[in-house]
């Protein structure tokens, strides 16, 4: 066993140093083309789909981190058992560790925002592994066992702790039983030992350097994002909104906005370098520049962006005010050719995202959002641009890190959550939540105020009504609000709430008449349905 | 002697390398994950979270019932999923507690549950519903005021964890439920054991228990 150590040591540093080095040039050349990044992702899209009904998870905080840690331990072991490999069959071993490479290359290239170029850092990586393996491996091949017989078991007795009491491989000539013929093999075995460790040393202090330039080059990237983000003013929109909603809670803060994505790692672009791809079924395919869009004509609007997989009552929806280029113009310049019906997004994520054309052409503000709440758009939303389709769910009208849009059909292109069996067309339903109280409040008797939000963005609401327990249903008084785009706030006063536990309800009505349904459905595959309740106890 | 320092060596090395390569291609996700919000990031799918050989944030749960729980990650009863659900989703997935599932369905409290900011959840198991004469459930179930005191008197504000579970808490029904026993043996109310305990959801802890438990008024 002990014999294999030195191997699986090679095979391990070999595969270190491979990785570091695929990192550092992916630090360099484009970040996206991390070899780990991209396996990641690869491993994140070809896992199956599992049950749709309950197809709502968190990508937790831990589970990005888990997920790369994992590739790590795998690709360790594998390395590992290549380096054992590598004694009896280096050919074999080499071509095995350069083939990891090849995987690493083909998941780069598969991603969705793949470039050619994108191969190099795990195709690099791979040769950088092979070298190191060839360097290391005649250096770390183990010793012949041990001869079982008398003297040498005293050399071992007297040195018991020194691997190199073990005769060197080819030191076998030495005869047994002549104890003065082992001390030639003890100091090839300290020689050896000691190049193997000189070596071993050396591609681990490679590693360490490779790997933390690789660390340090990808911050100051992220950082440099960053401060061109910082140094951005927001020109003034040609078409300003109305006057700001003075109501707290209107507006949810960059900082509380949900945020649902794909994003192994939250993408930073640097604006200077991210332009704009308007492609596929277009008279003319056009680039845009981030200064081409600030010079454009841009409106703000308050739009409520709310997430597919929020239930009843859950946390996914916020509203802000937004800046941003009106889209509809955009398409209309590039010439849409006929036929095409969806426009797919991409975001620097790796996420598809498809939209009717139909409705973005409909003369409602569908953007590419620049400025979020007065900010550039924070990272986490999709800095530098965004888009944005007032009464659509996320998943089919708001990309993130959007890096190209392409004219196409629903036919031809399935998007990334349609691939996932969510339905292509996501228009928000009604919907309605109590803030106040909270869930099992213990309340005081009296009047007891009660207060919450329901949307049907696009349709806008026009009626919001609370039942406490089997009381008649209640209207509530609902806020005022710039456009039918924007979430609604409401309040109602429940006079004489009485001791003991109720259940409060609410039901929204949108602008079309129609009363929020009650029938009851899951966030798969189109969004939850049904009327929220709270139960509270009043003392 | 040999062997083992070469091993602490290597996997000293191991370690190493996994740090670096951590430290190389994920430095920014902290600032992607910590988000001073605490609201989750979520997905519209599992995918993410069902990749097999990921250790699941799931973890710490006890009992022998836990045995059958679904061991597959992609399953929504399985402690991965539950762990990403808030708990009344949570427990709707998991089939040992379809019974409770329905009940919360018709005592009407499956929003307020999930929308919950943290609580702790005495799920009684299908076998502890089965214990009830059906006359008897059919009656709780057709009641519903009856039905939601039961319920809450199951739940208790905040996530009680193992270490803290013995002693009395206050439920949501307003009266008191006393628990017993010590590292994975628990009773409550000296009625109903704890036969798998400390199970993750979005905003809930879970303890299944083998017995209903009664408000005693």
């Amino acid at each position: 066993m002990r014999q294999l150590i030195r191997p699986a040591l090679s095979g391990l540093l070999a595969a270190a140093g491979g990785v570091a080095a695929g990192e550092l040039v992916a630090s360099l050349v484009r970040p996206e083309s991390s070899p780990l990044v991209a396996i990641g992702g690869t491993v994140i899209d070809a896992t199956p789909t599992p049950v749709k009904e309950y197809a709502v998870a968190t990508f937790g905080t831990y589970d990005k981190p888990l997920l790369i840690g994992t590739i790590l331990v795998v690709l360790a072991a594998l390395a590992a058992a290549v380096g054992v490999l590598a004694v009896h069959h280096r050919t074999a071993a080499l071509l095995a560790i350069g083939a990891l490479g090849l995987v690493g290359a083909a998941a780069a290239l598969t991603r969705p925002t793949a470039r050619p170029i994108d191969a190099l850092p795990a195709l690099l990586a791979g040769a950088v592994s092979a070298g190191l393996l060839a360097w290391l491996a005649p250096k770390a091949a183990p010793a012949a066992p041990p001869p079982v017989v008398g003297p040498t078991t005293a050399v071992d007795g007297a040195h018991p702790r020194d691997p190199a009491a073990i005769p060197a491989a080819g030191a076998g000539e030495a005869s047994p039983d002549d104890s003065a013929a082992v001390l030639p093999s003890q100091r090839t075995g300290r020689t050896e030992r000691r190049s193997f460790l000189i070596a071993a040393g050396l591609v681990a202090l490679g590693t360490a350097l490779a790997g933390g330039l690789a660390a340090i080059i990808r911050r100051s990237g992220a950082q440099a994002a960053d401060e061109a983000r910082e140094a951005i003013t927001l020109p003034a929109p040609a078409d300003p909104g109305p006057p700001p909603e003075k109501t707290p809670g209107f507006y949810t803060p960059n900082q509380d906005f949900y945020r649902v994505d794909i994003a192994l790692t939250v993408p930073r672009v640097d604006p200077r370098q991210w332009t704009l791809q308007l492609t596929g079924m277009v008279d003319r395919p056009t680039e845009l520049t981030f200064d081409d869009l600030l010079k454009q004509q841009l409106i703000e609007r308050d739009i409520t962006l709310n997430c597919v997989s929020n239930e009843v009552g859950g946390p996914y929806v916020g509203n802000a005010r937004w800046l941003g280029v009106p889209l509809a113009p955009l398409l209309r310049a590039a010439g849409v050719q006929a036929g095409a019906d969806q426009i797919v997004a991409r975001g620097a994520d790796g996420i598809t995202i498809g939209t009717p054309v139909a409705t973005v052409l409909d003369g409602r503000d569908a953007m590419l959002a620049l400025g979020m709440n007065g900010r550039p758009l924070p990272a986490e939303h999709g800095f530098p641009v965004r888009m944005l389709t007032p009464g659509l769910y996320g998943y089919v009208g708001a990309a993130k890190w959007i890096t190209s849009l392409e004219l196409a059909t629903f036919s031809s292109f399935d998007a990334y959550w349609v691939q996932r069996g969510w339905a292509a067309m996501g228009p928000v339903k009604t919907a309605s939540r109590i803030d106040r109280p909270k869930a099992f409040a213990r309340l005081t008797a009296g009047t007891v105020p009660v207060a919450g939000v329901a949307w049907a963005q696009h349709r806008g609401i026009s009626a919001v009504e609370v039942q406490v327990d089997d009381a008649p249903w209640q209207q509530a008084t609902l806020l005022p609000v710039p456009s039918t785009d924007t979430w609604v706030q409401w309040t109602w006063n429940w006079p004489a709430a009485t001791a003991g536990s109720h259940t409060l309800r609410v039901r929204a009505v949108d602008g079309t008449g129609a009363l929020q349904t009650e029938q009851r459905a899951d966030p798969f595959p189109d969004g939850a349905s049904g009327w929220q309740s709270v139960l509270v106890t009043v003392a | 002697m040999y062997g083992k320092r070469k091993l602490t060596a290597l996997a000293a090395v191991a370690a190493f390398s996994l740090s670096l390569a951590l430290s190389a291609c994920g430095g920014e996700n902290t600032a992607a994950t910590t988000q001073p919000t605490g609201l989750p990031t979520t997905v519209p799918t599992t995918v993410p979270t069902a990749l097999p050989s990921m250790p699941g944030a799931a973890g710490g749960e006890f009992g022998p019932a836990c045995a059958t729980i679904p061991k597959d990650p992609a399953n929504p009863g399985s402690l991965e999923m539950m762990a990403k659900q808030p708990v009344a989703t949570a427990a709707a997935a998991n089939p040992q507690l379809s019974t409770l599932a329905a009940a919360i369905q018709a005592g009407e409290l499956a929003d307020t549950l999930n929308n919950a900011e943290a609580v702790t959840v005495f799920a009684p198991t299908n076998e502890a519903f089965a214990k009830i004469p059906k006359a008897d459930l059919d009656k709780v179930l057709a009641d519903k005021e009856l039905l939601k005191k039961i319920l809450a008197y199951h739940v208790v504000d905040g996530k009680t964890a193992p270490d803290a579970l013995a002693g009395t808490h206050k439920t949501l029904e307003g009266q008191d439920i006393t628990v017993t026993g010590s590292g994975t043996e628990f009773k409550v109310n000296d009625t109903a054991m704890i036969v798998c305990g400390n199970i993750q959801t979005r905003n809930g802890v879970v303890y299944l228990v083998d017995s209903v438990l009664m408000p005693p008024s």
